[in-house]
């Protein structure tokens, strides 16, 4: 749905990387190695990493049906 | 001045702490003279037993967005406010208030509090997006507690210690000899002094090329790393931690005294 503000198993507050993430790795053209974002934004623990990889954003799917 | 717990004492002047990596949030340290009981009692100190504000009760004023009342309530409670040691007391309630009309993304930072101490320490947590004609809009009350009690209180992320461990040379390598690398983690000792594992790629076959490696663990040294969610500086966790524990070992020395 929307990206979850802690790691599951850590607890480090993550959600407020994943707009960065998204724009620097997803995009069509010149996108950097997801796994070089990551680094450069101090994910470093793979706890904290699966949870951007894993990680499908449905919330502009979902919000017509409200 | 706090009462130091027993057996604590006599260690006391041999405690010694040698800082490896130092950041606001995060801290890498070496500590000399410690038991193992002692580093562990510090680390489920750090984790259970310092007290931070989070938000426990929402009043919600409207919420037509796609999420559910509950669902945002769950996002706000894990958003970590600052808390600085000492200046709240356990009843203490800060009020905080967030009115969002979209099309927006509803971020941390747009809840207003009323204390300046108390701010969402990140200020860029997503807590919802909204559309247009949404809106999002509450009261919220934050207390303290413990992460004894829920995970949303505790201030402690990842906190772990090892061993820390020496390393001594043995010769060279022969043919033949297994080349696995030895991933180490924290700091290691050659001679006596402390190396951090960052220096070498934490790979102590890259420090120490064709050498064959002891690696022994050092006693009563440990290698921490703790790091917070930001509702209070690695300093100010590690202190109040500590602070904890000499508290609970006076109340029980009160506790079981003639």
């Amino acid at each position: 749905m929307i990206i979850p503000v802690r790691c599951f198993t850590c607890g480090k507050v993550i959600s407020e990387h994943w707009g960065d993430y998204v724009s620097r790795s997803n995009t069509k053209e010149g996108d950097e190695d997801p796994s070089d974002v990551l680094d450069s934004l101090g994910i470093n623990r793979y706890c904290c990493r699966r949870m951007f990889v894993s990680h499908i954003d449905l919330i502009d799917v979902v919000s017509p049906y409200q | 001045m706090a009462v130091v717990p027993h057996g604590w004492r006599d260690n006391m002047d041999k405690i010694n702490v040698e800082i490896i990596d130092h950041s606001d949030r995060t801290v890498d340290f070496v500590v000399r003279g410690l038991t193992p009981a002692m580093a562990n009692g510090i680390r489920r100190a750090m984790l259970i037993d310092v007290p931070t504000l989070s938000i426990d009760t929402l009043r919600m004023v409207e919420n037509t967005s796609v999420l559910f009342d509950e669902m945002i309530g769950h996002r706000l409670s894990l958003v970590p406010l600052t808390t600085p040691p000492g200046e709240f007391e356990p009843t203490d309630v800060v009020t905080l208030t967030l009115d969002v009309q979209g099309p927006a993304t509803v971020y941390s930072g747009d809840i207003i509090s009323s204390e300046k101490l108390v701010q969402p320490a990140d200020k860029r947590i997503p807590i919802v997006d909204l559309k247009e004609n949404q809106r999002l809009a509450f009261e919220a009350d934050a207390i303290i507690g413990t992460g004894l009690t829920h995970a949303k209180f505790q201030g402690g992320v990842a906190i772990g210690y090892s061993y820390l461990q020496s390393v001594t040379v043995n010769g060279n390598l022969k043919k033949g000899d297994s080349k696995t690398p030895l991933i180490v983690h924290g700091a290691v000792e050659d001679s006596g002094k402390i190396i951090p594992t960052s220096d070498f790629g934490h790979n102590l076959s890259n420090k120490y090329p064709n050498k064959k490696i002891e690696i022994n663990d050092v006693p009563n040294t440990f290698v921490f790393h703790v790091e917070t969610d930001g509702s209070m500086s690695s300093n100010e966790l590690i202190a109040s931690s500590v602070q904890s524990l000499c508290d609970r070992a006076s109340d029980l020395r009160e506790g079981v005294s003639i």
